[in-house]
């Protein structure tokens, strides 16, 4: 023990022989400016954006414009959730393994191919945990949760064997007349 | 002779446009079917699903249903103050639109004979007093009496 004890007070006074308080205050300067200024270097940091590196999906026609996977997509105007078409699935189609809640919300969307409001409902893909890819959240028409049947914050996988939430599609279901009559 | 299977194809054709108009018009008390199946769309359907049947884990039918409430006493109440009737933002005549036109579409054979349509002003009365928490259980009270009602009824026919 006595040899380790000695080995122990030789390191300590080296140590304090050969440093300086204000070295070390110099040494600690330059580490946490270090570490600030790592993030800010000009390095590829493409895991940080996966929806960039994510192919464009089209539907191929003139009358449904845009990209499906994007959020920027005219159907999606009034969703909050995981776009389906990240996780396996489509704008209108649940990824495999998970079920469709029957009940949905409702709403309406303009198609800047035509300029018309069609009406989309956006059924929950229920199931399977969390998607993660493409959030998308713009509420559009949403209300407050004192009206629930308004509201896109609960959890709408209702109705379905599991009320796990995994992501959202963006389903049309009929044209809406062009004003209230 | 060819000309025959064409003029059938148009009576066909002319029937069915007129069998779709006149389903139209058979719905007293609905100014406007087109609108109110919109709004139905927009303001019910996502919960009570297109065709009115749901389910009694999330929401009880409507069809084959609803209009057995108008059998009951407090059934017509009930029909302008249940939470999702009540509190819709639509104005009161195309309320009263939309609830004419669901008991006509999705439970026609349960209309009373004498079924009055409700008016704008009879919605507006009852709105204003919504139905909160005892929802379910004053609809339970009401699905009780359909039996004893329809047994009344089947003795008076």
């Amino acid at each position: 023990m006595a040899g380790f004890d000695t080995f122990t007070e030789r390191m300590a006074r080296g140590v304090a022989r050969g440093t300086s308080r204000r070295s070390l205050l110099a040494w600690l300067g330059a580490g946490m400016t270090g570490t600030a200024m790592l993030p800010a270097l000009p390095v590829a940091r493409a895991a940080t954006h996966p929806d960039a590196a994510r192919p464009e999906m089209k539907s191929g026609t003139p009358q449904d414009p845009g990209n499906p996977a994007s959020c920027d997509y005219w159907r999606y105007c009034a969703i909050d959730g995981f776009l389906c078409s990240c996780c396996g699935g489509t704008v209108n189609s649940c990824p495999p393994g998970t079920e469709m809640s029957p009940i949905t919300w409702i709403g309406t969307c303009t198609n800047p191919a035509d300029g018309r409001a069609y009406i989309i409902s956006y059924n929950d893909c229920c199931g399977v945990s969390s998607c993660g890819q493409c959030l998308c959240n713009r509420n559009e028409g949403d209300r407050p949760q004192v009206r629930p049947q308004s509201n896109n914050d609960y959890n709408w996988c209702l109705g379905t064997e599991s009320s796990i939430y995994n992501c959202s599609v963006a389903a049309i279901v009929g044209t809406a007349l062009d004003q209230p009559q | 002779m060819k000309l025959v299977p064409l003029a059938l194809v148009a009576l066909v054709a002319l029937s069915a446009t007129l069998a779709a108009r006149a389903s139209e018009r058979a719905m007293p008390g609905v100014m406007n079917p087109r609108q109110a199946h919109q709004d139905y769309i927009l303001k019910c359907q996502g919960c009570h699903r297109p065709d009115g049947s749901g389910d009694d884990r999330s929401n009880p039918p409507m069809r084959g249903v609803v209009a057995r409430f108008l059998t009951v006493p407090g059934g017509r109440a009930f029909i302008g103050r249940v939470p999702g009737v009540a509190t819709v933002d639509l104005d009161d005549e195309r309320l009263a639109d939309l609830v004419n036109w669901t008991l006509h579409s999705f439970d026609a054979e349960h209309l009373p004979r004498d079924f009055q349509p409700y008016s704008a002003a009879e919605i507006a009365a009852l709105r204003r007093n919504p139905i909160r928490l005892d929802r379910v259980a004053t609809r339970a009270r009401l699905v009780e009496g359909f039996s004893s009602q329809e047994a009344k009824q089947a003795q008076q026919d």
